[in-house]
């Protein structure tokens, strides 16, 4: 099952993230072809057309949230989200940091399309490489005429601004983004009203993840019709999937959607299971969707699968267990994870993953109670949709379907020899 | 902060569409230079931004990569993702605990290296993960830490 690469057909190329290599490989040319011969509308329409669906971990249609900026002659930003922090997720990591290029004309095509001159790429604190790299491509890409007061000789002006965030997963939510990037504590803001219309400062703006701006560079060059025929109907085009954790080739792989299966993901890209291991279950989609275990791994890799088989497809960051590995050991993991990275704003999301974190780290130290998987059921459900932002959500999703196919191993662990002795004595 | 972060931070002021953008990079400036954010400096922001102390602190303290204690010339970043976690993360931190006698969050006495334990890098692929100074060691390996902190011990013995 090879890999279709749209967005990683020339990362391998050597000296891809200068801007020479770039062009000769094409770089720009869609750019080129949006400001000398597109309207912003017709690149919308393109959009729209590729049924592209945004790739930050929602899902949703790209062209539809450009058609809700309001046409008000308000001054408009379009803000790149890389602030990249879901666990098992690393796609948006290796666009800037070895094809910068790409993601800058992919910026600058996409500001030209939703009409604003000025676009910012937030990148999370611990990219700092990756925002030197991406300053070098941006000089290198003004000396050329492709950003700056005039577009490639169009009268347009173009820009973008590098922000760098300093350490916190919930930056990564698009309105505690924009909070992040006007200098306060990343707190999501109440929607609506939604960024598009108040967003920047006030001002209507589009938050894109990365991977999806990215996609935006083959679209113009292709069209939307021919991007539209990749994928499914519904889940159209290419998507980067990160492979990682009991893996023998982890990486990250690009793949048409709905065209291969979770399962031909893990053994014929990623290699299968370390010798002598079998797999216990992944989870697909970053660490804020629910488990997908290996009687399921025949399901296609596009939205609507995903979701059929219980789970998300996600940001595409795949976290693969063996047979070896604890779903114990890793829903604490993961709880001591939404814990720390909660904002605090929201009480059942504050309180209760702090809960959860000291029910689990109870039962990994062998001093579970009989009552616990209770608890913690209790807790999740005070959770399930309470709180502002999907963080709360996140943090039960996976932990929430790790009781329900996994419950044996956390009975097992309350019971453990240590703890039946104690009874015992007691 | 030195005279050149000083007239970065106060170009930083009007970069941005909307001054208030300026506070984080400038706080970056700040830890850069010394490591993490001194009481004085945090007073000379406010100055800057025009807010209170408090305000600037409440913000500094949402964000991780912003220290309040002095960290050392090299700080080391294990990540804990639950990707690193399965490929023996914890044990890299425990020999780096050992190795460098301190504890999580710790510094050295000699000021070299502070040790922490860090959330998701985003290069699950390469796990286990660890950033020294903000630059990503893939695949790290106990051997591979020891080499960088024997030569990182040498490279200070000889500007000394």
């Amino acid at each position: 099952m090879p890999e279709t690469r749209l967005l990683f057909r020339h990362i391998d190329v050597p000296g891809i993230a200068g801007i020479d290599v770039y062009e000769r490989e094409g770089g720009y040319r869609s750019l080129r072809k949006a400001v000398t011969e597109m309207s912003p509308d017709d690149v919308v329409q393109e959009v729209m057309t590729s049924n592209l669906r945004g790739r930050g971990g929602a899902g949703f249609p790209t062209g539809r949230k450009w058609s809700f900026l309001p046409k008000d002659g308000r001054t408009r930003y379009l803000v790149c989200n890389g602030d990249e922090s879901e666990p098992g997720t690393c796609k948006d990591q290796e666009i800037i940091y070895r094809h910068p290029h790409l993601l800058i004309e992919g910026v600058l095509t996409s500001a030209y399309a939703i009409g604003a001159e000025q676009a910012f790429i937030y990148l999370r604190g611990e990219f700092k490489d990756g925002y030197l790299t991406l300053r070098r491509a941006i000089a290198e890409a003004r000396a050329k005429g492709y950003l700056g007061d005039d577009v490639l000789g169009s009268g347009r002006r173009l820009d973008i601004r590098l922000y760098l965030g300093a350490g916190a997963y919930i930056c990564g939510e698009e309105t505690a983004q924009l909070e992040s990037l006007e200098g306060r504590r990343g707190m999501p803001r109440l929607k609506p009203p939604f960024p598009a219309t108040a967003g920047l400062y006030g001002m209507p703006t589009v938050v894109n993840n990365v991977e999806t701006l990215a996609a935006v560079v083959p679209i113009v060059e292709m069209g939307g019709t021919e991007y539209a025929r990749l994928g499914t109907k519904e889940s159209a085009g290419t998507k980067l999937f990160s492979v990682s954790g009991n893996v023998r080739r982890p990486g990250n792989y690009e793949v048409e959607l709905g065209k291969v299966t979770m399962g031909e993901l893990l053994h014929d890209l990623a290699g299968g299971p370390p010798e002598g291991r079998s797999f216990k279950a992944v989870i697909p989609g970053g660490s804020s969707v629910p488990f997908l275990p290996p009687d399921k791994f025949d399901t296609p890799l596009d939205y609507e699968s995903m979701r059929a088989a219980g789970t998300m497809l996600g940001s595409g960051g795949v976290i693969v267990l063996d047979d070896q590995a604890s779903i114990v050991d890793a829903s604490l993991r993961l709880m001591e994870f939404y814990r720390h990275e909660s904002c605090g704003k929201c009480t059942p999301c504050r309180e209760g993953t702090m809960w959860l974190e000291q029910a689990l780290r109870r039962i990994v130290a062998g001093e579970g109670r009989q009552g616990d998987l209770k608890t913690i059921e209790g807790l999740i459900a005070h959770i399930d949709g309470q709180t502002f932002c999907p963080l709360g959500d996140a943090a039960i999703a996976a932990l929430g379907s790790a009781l329900r196919l996994f419950r044996g191993e956390f009975e097992e662990r309350i019971a453990t020899p240590e703890r039946q002795l104690e009874e015992v004595a007691q | 902060m030195n005279e050149e972060h000083l007239a970065e931070a106060k170009s930083l002021l009007t970069a941005f569409p909307g001054k208030s953008s300026a506070l984080i990079p400038i706080l970056h400036l700040v830890e850069d230079e010394f490591g993490y954010i001194p009481q004085e400096e945090v007073e000379v922001v406010a100055g800057l931004m025009g807010v209170t102390a408090a305000y600037v602190e409440a913000v500094l303290s949402f964000y991780t990569l912003f220290h309040r204690q002095p960290t050392g010339k090299y700080l080391i970043q294990v990540c804990r993702g639950l990707s690193c976690h399965l490929n023996a993360a914890d044990h890299l931190a425990h020999f780096l605990y050992e190795e460098l006698g301190v504890q999580r969050g710790g510094t050295t006495d000699d000021g070299l290296f502070t040790v922490e334990e860090v959330e998701c890098l985003a290069l699950c692929k390469d796990a286990p993960v660890v950033q020294v100074n903000l630059a990503y060691r893939p695949r790290a390996s106990e051997e591979q830490l020891k080499g960088l902190i024997e030569e990182s011990r040498r490279g200070v013995a000889q500007h000394a």
